[in-house]
């Protein structure tokens, strides 16, 4: 069973090193290499959906591509010009403009990619393990919405043969109400049926505790000091120091608030998870690529402005970010203890 | 005490969510430094997701007993299975029937429950079909906005059950602005680092009134015609099940309105 945690890691590594990289060599060394993990790591049935992104790219590159190069008038090597009569495309058409376009569409698909391999490799039940406990009430009604959409799905279709055996044909969109009214009818009487059973099975002696007051205090001032601090950061720059610390004060002082709420909420593990070496070589993989991601960034950096230039790469930065193949190299990670 | 730290965290975490937004428009004095890199959307991203944090954790202690995680589930469930429709077959444009049920739970069960249905309704149908990704916490955020702000219609108010021609008329104004201003918002958080035309991109020594018609122009050029469709989408669809919705939902209020008294 794969362990959402390291999945989400990973997937916010790769998300790091795509928004750092401008240089295509490496934005196409990361797109193979979330493909590859995504294909390798999804369910049998599933392997199909983990190419989606190269459906993503065949549009959103050419598109990228197009619409850069139509507004971007920059570049030495003219391909074009437009009359400079029209309102923003007027001017020139440049191979520089295109690439740069092109280059943000590959970074799309590559973060398009590693969120795609995530979904695709992670069942839904463990990303609803992730809420943290402070969000028990939350997590409950995230649990309670994902058991329904199958349930729902499956009234639709029988509510619409049973307005099909009464003669009721879908020929416009007004043909839907007589489907949708029933579904939502039928889901309230169940909702009700619902929180019956849990208010008898004492659901609400525990729930409809507010947060105590501290708390809240707590929350207000981490509020305060993380607008106060961004709000410091971008306006006064002799003070960026200290706005940044505030910043980083009230979001440490909300996470806290977020980590006391939970201890309010108890919540056991019928399966707790277990730490092997395979996790542990998925965390290393992952750090390796955020070295490289940090430390390459002379080299990830390019811009193809003003004349379209061959890329530079340094080996060691690309054997950095393999580090993010790790998931299909080790196989299945956090296993369940049993 | 608790009402005014509540309304605090509200007012603080909603702040904190719209600067985060907004913050291109901020007149960044070294912005070259601060907003240039991609950090900055790092840094805004994690703004978003933190205020979402506290006002989850606010708003969920004390709304959420057993009848409103049902109902909520329920609904959140039910808005999912349409955002199915969104994704197995591409409606036009911006299209997308997800928003007029969180309009519709918002103007009938208010404020804190259309903000917890908007934010919830796009996380649960994210993970059901396969939409999380770095985008998701400002989704939450916005969509959370639609039913939060649905409440200030003040349909909670009304005493009849029936949905009257004047409340019809304001849900339509309603929800084709959000239609619009959904994806207006939804733009900011990329739109400082996309490039491209001089007129239509952010650049660090604009004055704020310059980069909002820098802003407008973008808007125009590649998203009006996109969210055109969802306002239109979203009109038909709140004329076509707004009345038979707000009427089933007021009925079933009444119904969830009741309080279990233990004996002293």
């Amino acid at each position: 069973m794969p362990d959402a945690r390291l999945w989400l890691l990973w997937a916010l590594t790769a998300l790091l090193a795509a928004t750092a990289a401008r240089n295509p060599l490496y934005l196409f060394l990361l797109l193979l290499v979330v493909l590859l993990v995504g294909v390798t790591t999804a369910p049998s049935g599933r392997r199909r959906a983990a190419l989606l992104p190269l459906r993503f790219a065949a549009l959103a590159i050419p598109f990228a591509a197009f619409f850069n190069g139509l507004t971007g008038h920059l570049g030495d090597t003219v391909l074009l010009r437009l009359p400079a009569w029209l309102p923003l495309l007027g001017g020139p058409v440049t191979l520089e403009s295109l690439a740069y376009g092109a280059i943000n569409g590959l970074a799309l698909t590559a973060i398009l990619g590693a969120f795609t391999a995530l979904n695709q490799a992670v069942p839904v039940r463990e990303l609803v393990r992730l809420t943290p406990r402070a969000f028990h009430e939350a997590g409950v009604v995230l649990a309670v919405a994902l058991t329904l959409v199958p349930q729902t799905a499956q009234t639709v279709a029988r509510i619409r043969q049973a307005q099909a055996v009464r003669g009721h044909r879908l020929r416009g969109l007004r043909d839907w109400l007589p489907i949708y009214l029933p579904l939502l009818v039928s889901g309230l009487e169940r909702a009700l049926a619902l929180a019956e059973a849990m208010v008898a099975r004492g659901y609400g002696a525990v729930s409809e505790r507010a947060q105590p007051l501290p708390l809240r205090a707590v929350l207000v001032v981490g509020l305060l000091g993380l607008s106060g601090g961004w709000l410091g950061w971008l306006l006064a720059p002799a003070w960026a120091g200290v706005a940044g610390g505030v910043m980083v004060g009230g979001g440490v002082l909300l996470l806290g608030a977020v980590a006391l709420a939970g201890r309010a909420a108890r919540c056991t593990r019928y399966r707790p998870r277990c730490w092997g070496i395979r996790e542990t070589l998925a965390v290393l993989g992952c750090g390796l690529a955020l070295a490289a991601a940090l430390a390459g960034q002379p080299s990830l950096v390019y811009s193809p402005y003003p004349r379209l230039s061959w890329p530079p790469f340094d080996p060691w930065v690309g054997l950095g970010l393999l580090g993010l193949l790790t998931p299909a190299l080790v196989g299945e990670t956090g296993s369940e203890r049993r | 005490m608790r009402r005014v730290l509540s309304a605090l965290i509200y007012a603080l975490g909603a702040a904190a969510g719209l600067l985060a937004f907004a913050t291109p428009f901020i007149p960044a004095v070294h912005a070259a430094g601060a907003l240039q890199g991609e950090r900055a959307a790092l840094v805004t991203t994690a703004l978003v997701a933190l205020a979402l944090l506290a006002l989850l954790v606010d708003l969920q202690g004390q709304a959420l007993n057993a009848k409103t995680v049902a109902l909520l589930g329920t609904l959140v469930a039910i808005a999912s299975v349409l955002r199915f429709i969104d994704v197995a077959f591409p409606l036009p444009g911006g299209f997308s029937p997800v928003f007029v049920p969180i309009i519709l739970s918002g103007y009938v069960f208010g404020a804190r429950f259309g903000f917890l249905m908007g934010a919830l309704t796009l996380l649960a149908s994210a993970l059901v079909t396969g939409g999380v990704g770095p985008w998701l916490p400002y989704q939450m955020f916005a969509a959370g906005w639609v039913g939060l702000t649905a409440a200030w219609l003040g349909g909670r108010r009304a005493s009849a059950v029936a949905l009257s021609r004047g409340e019809l008329a304001l849900l339509v104004v309603f929800s084709a602005a959000w239609g619009f201003f959904y994806g207006a918002i939804m733009n900011l958080y990329f739109w400082p680092f996309l490039g491209g035309a001089a007129e239509l991109s952010w650049q660090p020594d604009l004055t704020p009134a310059q980069i909002l018609a820098h802003y407008a122009t973008f808007y125009v050029v590649t998203s009006l015609g996109w969210d055109a469709l969802r306002a239109l989408g979203n009109v038909v669809l709140t004329l076509l099940l707004a009345p038979a919705t707000v009427r089933v939902l007021r009925r079933f209020r009444r119904r969830f309105d009741f309080e279990v008294v233990p004996h002293a």
